[in-house]
Formats: structure tokens, sequence, C-alpha cells
């Protein structure tokens, strides 16, 4: 089989920036893309707000909400500032877009942020495509963002919640395979590791990790072989009803995994205090 | 050739009042509940009250002994805690608070101590313990409730769906405050009673762990006719229950998950 080119990650996006307190001012104008290049589109779904969502939307250079997203962006921005007036946390918090039926979002969210310029796409209702996949075609396909090419998708409220909405999330990260988009929750994070190359992910251990696992979700492995967990997998079979690798531990810096199918990668989150 | 049926009347569980007798389907059924480390869900007593057995995995009996006078709210919190002591607490025991150990032990709880094994989940070792101490006769149909395996950590969650498929032949049903699933056997067709009144009308079919090349559905409002599912193609997910029984016949293990009203 010809090698497989290799694929890198990392939750540097994570990490609290060292310029943190004047990017609250970058973010409102769209701050360029990060030192490595990567451009982040932040994605709100419509479950409570983990507690680094801020983090992650000063972070990022544009933020959509999917229908009833923008009650969680509208309720929880404020309770993440609690000293701070709530109107000033709002305005500062405020989505580029709210996409989606728009029978979720409540009247008084979608009216206050259309008068402080989010744009709103309605459209009809679609029961072959979920919110996330939508908006990820609407990201790649819509959005003018700089840098676009190295685009990340950071997706916060995919997971929990009703289980056949974090499948039919899931199975977004099996649709687009070649984008890169993260679901994330206050517990975890997860994303694809396609096959068709092998892996290298950078454990950034101030905010992630130990607990670690390898999904084989859509199909069994044949097999995988990993480095870097505590409990590596050396050409091993990997199936639902057989071994899938959960509960594992990341012990090196980085972790390398190759598999004959495709994996889903998910790893904890540690607590921001 | 044909498949034997299975029949899932799995919510019967969850009507109201755990003295009424169950359907004539399920009038031998004997319940087992485990609690995982997660947050009760609101229906948490109802379970316990009909369940004939009750264990707690390790932080699990943390949250039975902080939720359970949550959840009963007008009655005096140690007289709750009385009523729904756990009949047997499993696990490393690195979750569980010292306090809630010794309670329940003062109780008459069996705790269950046992070394770190990393090959099985708790909700694994749970699942075997109650088939080697069933609750119930020998001609019991068994069904092990989940609450607190859905959500949360993610490795988790899969951990636990993964034990659905290692027990194919128990019934274990995994329950949270917004959904239920369990899992649908290539071996047999299924036909699924809705509980219209706390289930429904959200539904969906997926084919975790490996591909369905048909499936074929009936009750729905989105059927599913020789119809192939797969991650990366089409999974049935916002399906809606359109009657009172589904029927399902597949060439691939499937996971049924119905949500569950407010």
């Amino acid at each position: 089989m010809a090698p497989r080119p290799a694929m890198s990650h990392s939750s540097a996006f994570l990490l609290r920036s060292p310029s943190s307190s004047s990017s609250s001012a970058a973010a409102s104008a769209g701050g360029g893309p990060d030192a490595d290049g990567a451009a982040y589109a932040l994605l709100v779904l419509n479950q409570r707000l983990p507690r680094f969502a801020h983090l992650l939307w000063d972070r990022a250079q544009v933020r959509v909400c999917a229908d009833g997203g923008a009650n969680r962006v509208f309720d929880g921005m404020p309770e993440l500032f609690p000293g701070e007036d709530p109107d000033e946390v709002r305005r500062r918090y405020k989505p580029d877009v709210i996409k989606g039926d728009l029978d979720s979002i409540r009247p008084e969210v979608k009216e206050y942020y259309s008068n402080m310029g989010t744009k709103i796409v309605d459209e009809s209702h679609d029961q072959d495509t979920t919110d996330l996949h939508k908006c990820v075609t609407f990201i790649t396909e819509n959005l003018d963002i700089p840098n676009k090419s190295n685009l990340c998708i950071l997706a916060l409220g995919a997971l929990g919640g009703r289980f056949d909405h974090e499948m039919g999330n899931i199975n977004v990260l099996h649709t687009f395979p070649n984008n890169k988009i993260i679901l994330l929750s206050d517990d975890c994070l997860i994303f694809l590791l396609p096959r068709t190359h092998t892996h290298n992910i950078q454990i950034e251990r101030s905010i992630e990790g130990p607990h670690c696992g390898l999904i084989p979700i859509g199909a069994p492995s044949g097999t995988t072989t990993t480095t870097g967990l505590k409990w590596n997998l050396d050409n091993t079979s990997m199936s639902f009803g057989g071994l899938i690798s959960t509960s594992n531990i990341v012990k090196d810096e980085s972790v390398t995994i190759t598999s004959d199918s495709d994996l889903i990668w998910t790893i904890s989150l540690r607590d921001h205090s | 050739m044909p498949l034997p049926t299975m029949a899932h009347s799995s919510s019967s569980f969850l009507l109201l009042p755990a003295s009424s007798p169950p359907p004539p389907a399920d009038a031998s059924a004997a319940y087992a509940v485990v609690v995982l480390n997660q947050r009760l869900p609101r229906f948490a007593p109802l379970l316990w009250d009909r369940a004939q057995l009750r264990v707690c995995a390790d932080g699990g009996a943390n949250r039975v002994f902080d939720g359970m006078p949550e959840l009963l709210p007008g009655e005096d919190p140690d007289q709750v805690r009385m009523r729904y002591k756990p009949d047997v607490i499993k696990g490393d025991m690195d979750s569980i608070r010292p306090e809630v150990k010794e309670y329940y032990s003062n109780l008459g709880a069996e705790i269950v101590d046992e070394s770190h094994d990393q090959d099985t989940t708790d909700l694994h070792k749970c699942v075997s313990f109650i088939t080697r101490n069933p609750p119930g006769s020998e001609k019991s149909n068994l069904y092990i409730l989940v609450l607190g395996a859905l959500g949360g950590r993610f490795d988790h969650e899969m951990g636990n769906i993964n034990v659905l498929y290692r027990f194919s032949n128990i019934r274990i049903v995994l329950l949270s405050d917004d959904c239920s699933i369990f899992l649908l056997p290539k071996t047999h067709s299924h036909e699924i009673h809705i509980e219209r009144s706390i289930e429904g009308p959200h539904c969906g079919l997926i084919p975790m762990g490996s591909p369905s090349a048909s499936t074929t559905t009936t009750g729905l409002r989105w059927n599913l006719d020789n119809t192939s599912m797969s991650y990366g193609g089409l999974i049935s997910t916002s399906n809606i229950v359109e009657e009172e029984t589904v029927r399902i016949t597949s060439d691939s293990d499937l996971i049924w998950t119905i949500s569950l009203r407010n």
C-alpha cells in the first residue's frame, strides 16, 4: 500500500491566547488567522454553552449560531462573565450569522441580534441534513474567511442531548472528511481521523487529557497502530461487539495513529479554572 | 429464511404507577436498575420503584445520595435516602465519597470492591454481576435499565454502547432525560410498541459499528425500504414515529433511539 500522507492535529486553539485582554477588541473586528495559519469558525448548536465558549469565540474569525444556539449565546455568555453588564457582554459576543429553520430561536433574541447587524439566514426545513451539516456547508461555501484553506470548524453543543442528534452530528464528520471539524463539550472533544492519512496529534497537556479513546464508529477496523498511549494498539482489530479503545491514557506529548478505517479520536478536557 | 421476531415494549417501565400490573407482554418482566456517575434523570425514582434490583456503579452512589432527595423535594432527605437505598455498589470505589459509602454500607448495601480492570467498563462489570445474580425468577424477562450512560465523556458513552453489543442477548436500555436507546440485533426482526404518552415522536436508527446494506421499516414517517445505511452516508436521525408499532428488519445490528417526552 502506498504510504499515506500525514495529517497533524493540535488543540492549541483552546489555550488562552497571550493577548487575551486585547483579543476581545480583535474579536469584534474579526481578528486575523492564528500564528499557525489556521482560521477558525465557531458554530453554536442548541445546548448549554461549555465554560470555555468565550475563549473559542475570541479565537474564531467567524461565529455562526444554528437556530436555538442563538438563545444559548444570548443567555449563556453573560453567565460566563457574571461581574459584567449583560448587554455589554452580548454586544461583545454577537454572532455573525444565525442560520436554520428559526423555529427554536426566541423572537426577542432574533430581533436583538438582527438589530445589531447579525445576518439571519432563514431556510426551509430539510429532513436530509442536520443543522450542523447545513452550517458546515454554509461556512465552507459561502463565508468569506481569510486563510479558508486552513479552516477548522469548532462546534459547540453537538454532543450529549438527544442521541439521534449526536449521531447525526458525528455523521457530519464522516460526510466531510476533508474538513477539520471538532465537536467540543465541557467534558471532551472529538474529531475524525480519516483512514486516508496517518495522524499526528499534539497533546496540549495543560488543557486536555489524560483520558482518550479511539472509536471505530462506522465500520470495524482490521488494523490500527498507535504510539504515545498507555495502551497502544499494535496492528490491533477494533469493532463494536469486540474491542474499542476507551478510557485510554495519553502518555507522550504527541500521539500517532494509523488505521485501515475511519476512527473517531476523543480526549477529555481538563477543568478550566 | 424468516427471522424470529423480538418484541419491545421497553417503555412500559416508565408508565406510572409502579404498583399497577405491567402490560401483558411484560407480565414476567424483572427489572434491574444500574446508576452510573452522572446526574439522575427526573424519572429515576419511578424506575427505582419498578426495579427488583438496584446497582450503583461507584460514583453512581453519590448521584443517588444527592439526587433522590432533590427529585422528591417535599420529603425528608434521610427518609428518601433510606427508601432509595442501593442493593449493591460496585466498582473501583475511587469516585464514591467516603461518607456516602459508609452511609449505604450501614444501611445494608452490599459493597463490591474490585481491582481496576482496563478491559471492561463499569457498566460491563455491573451487567456481568446482574446476569450472575438476576432478579426475579428463572422464567423472568430480564431488563437492565441504565441511568447515566449517555452524555458526559464521549469515550465512556461509546464504551457503554459497546456493552449493548457485547451482551446482545440481554435487554439493556440506556436512558437519559432526553431519550432512550437499545440494541436491535440482526438475528431478529423487531416490533417496537410505542408508548406515545411518554416517548416520541423523534426517533432514529443508527448502524453503529458497521454499515447496513439493507434495512426495512414500517411505522415511521420516513420508512426505510431495503435501504443502505452507513456513517458517511445515510443514517436515520430526526425520524418520526407515526404508528403505535414500529417494525424493523436489518442485515446489521442497529441502535434504536427514541426521544422521551417531558
